[in-house]
């Protein structure tokens, strides 16, 4: 669970920098900074995921 | 007369001011979109930096320079370390200070080592990202 939230929070610290930086009206930003978010989790539990069933 | 003779009529000049704002922007975060009063942005971009910079460190992460390779390539610490670089006057008051480059491997046992690292090299990336909107807002081309 400490794993997932840290994840988190290195989450949402970069989509914040992403979200301010890259539209020009506040929603449009609040709109990317979501996005971004909700990319890193999806693809950092995907790659979770995947490595978990990969025998190294 | 040729496209890119066409072009360069309309490519501007960098105002000299930009580049400052830009270099104050690297030093210390924030400080650049603060040279420009932008409140919001510098207190969200320059603290999201701050702030993972100081996570990084808590959580027992370890920074980047010439001399920390451990048996390996002294070329292979120079990508991370330009990451960390980013931070600007953090990683260079650590350095200085010698706090933060050790590697020893009771701290790299750590549950949050390899997490403290990720923190603190995206505090430098994303330090990077906020010095280039600063300098872009500075020479007018983003507002």
């Amino acid at each position: 669970m400490r794993h997932f939230l840290v994840m988190c929070l290195f989450a949402a610290l970069a989509a914040v920098v992403f979200g301010a930086m890259a539209k020009d009206t506040p929603r449009e930003r609040w709109l990317y900074g979501l996005k971004v978010f909700a990319e890193f989790i999806v693809i950092g539990l995907a790659l979770g995921w995947i490595l978990y069933f990969i025998p190294w | 007369m040729v496209k890119s003779e066409r072009l360069e009529e309309h490519v501007e000049p960098t105002p000299s001011s930009a580049w400052l704002v830009g270099l104050a922007a690297w030093f210390l975060p924030g400080s650049g979109h603060l040279m420009m009063r932008k409140w919001g942005r510098a207190a969200l971009m320059g603290g999201v930096i701050w702030l993972s910079f100081f996570i990084g460190l808590a959580m027992g992460g370890h920074m980047f320079d010439l001399t920390t390779g451990q048996g390996s390539s002294v070329l292979l610490q120079v990508p991370p370390m330009i990451a960390n670089l980013g931070s600007g006057v953090l990683y260079i008051v650590c350095w200085l200070l010698g706090y933060g480059f050790a590697d020893d491997p009771v701290q790299a046992a750590r549950a949050t080592y390899e997490y403290g690292n990720t923190f603190l090299l995206i505090a430098g990336l994303l330090n990077y990202l906020t010095m280039l909107d600063a300098f872009d807002i500075a020479a007018g081309r983003h507002s």
